[in-house]
């Protein structure tokens, strides 16, 4: 009896963190250990009502955060996880693979699955597909001395994302939008990184 | 007989100051005597009541200012945080975006450059 008890527990422990996020959330660990090995960081949270103040303070009359201000209206979260180290693959392959183990759940597909052996590269692209709008995204991207883990979710409009190309440097990945394919843009002006 | 004379005023005094019994419902009585409700008397300072009356309205709408000043110091507290807080985020907000597009510029660069032996490239 107390067996039985005990295994109900942890089934609902380990199942609490899956059904506790929102749908196309992921869950993402701090990666504590990585922010120390890491030179550069960007950890950025942001959710709920935060994401909303952050939303309303874009400048409108700044084109570029006037896009991001049309975008984020409809978002409930943006989860970023970057760092750089100073040398190659100081983080472990296992964190990652725990990312990408989420994104085998029913609803992400894949969208662009690039491997570089020359470069060393790889960069997946999931999104989470609910009726005709896209829920959740999430992008893998892990070089020598980079990792980087993206997760932005809500109602994103991909036709929104699209209207981002030339403005961040988002490029054209031809994502199904169900509209015909708009003419091509004049090549949007080379960004300074 | 002088002698007596103490003894007997002393007896026809311890008579007379005998206690004896009231006679029948004189409390009743005395207590309908009594008038039906008292009123208390109130003891007034007129010299007593002078500062409240004075300083009262004075020290009322000072109270009032301070108060009134001390919430809109809050408020405007309050809302500077907010302020600070929304600038925050939404620096952060653009923050991610960029780290997004970079990523997704990335991933472009990957899918348009040519396969070189041991590249691998799936798009749906």
């Amino acid at each position: 009896m107390n067996a039985r008890i005990g295994f109900v527990a942890a089934t609902l422990l380990l199942a609490g963190p899956a059904w506790a996020a929102p749908k196309g959330q992921l869950l993402i660990p701090e990666f504590s250990a990585l922010a120390d090995k890491a030179s550069e960081t960007v950890n950025v949270t942001l959710d709920g009502n935060i994401l909303g103040m952050g939303c309303r303070f874009l400048n409108a009359e700044d084109p570029e955060q006037a896009k991001a201000k049309k975008l984020c209206t409809s978002l409930t979260g943006i989860y970023v996880r970057h760092y750089t180290f100073d040398t190659d693959y100081a983080y472990p392959k296992s964190d990652i693979d725990g990312v990408k183990r989420q994104l085998s759940a029913p609803g992400w597909s894949p969208i662009v699955e690039a491997r570089s052996n020359k470069e060393n590269t790889n960069v997946n692209v999931f999104v989470l597909i609910s009726g005709e709008k896209a829920q959740g995204l999430a992008i893998i991207a892990s070089e020598p001395r980079e990792f980087t883990i993206v997760n932005i979710v809500g109602n994103i409009d991909l036709e929104q994302l699209h209207d981002l190309e030339g403005n961040f440097g988002v490029p054209d990945l031809q994502i199904e939008t169900g509209r015909k394919p708009a003419p091509a843009k004049p090549p949007a002006p080379e960004k300074t990184k | 007989m002088k002698e007596d004379l103490p003894n007997n005023f002393e007896m026809e005094l311890r008579r007379r100051l005998r206690p004896v019994d009231a006679p029948a419902g004189f409390a009743g009585r005395v207590m309908a005597a009594l008038p039906a409700k008292t009123q208390p008397i109130v003891a007034s300072s007129p010299r007593a009541a002078r500062p409240a009356r004075q300083f009262g309205v004075p020290a009322a709408l000072a109270a009032s200012l301070l108060g009134a000043v001390l919430f809109g110091m809050h408020v405007a507290n309050v809302r500077l945080i907010e302020e600070q807080k929304g600038i925050a985020a939404s620096q952060e907000l653009m923050q991610a975006l960029r780290v997004t597009s970079q990523k997704l510029d990335l991933a472009y660069e990957a899918v348009n450059s040519p396969p070189t032996a041991g590249d691998q490239e799936n798009r749906s």
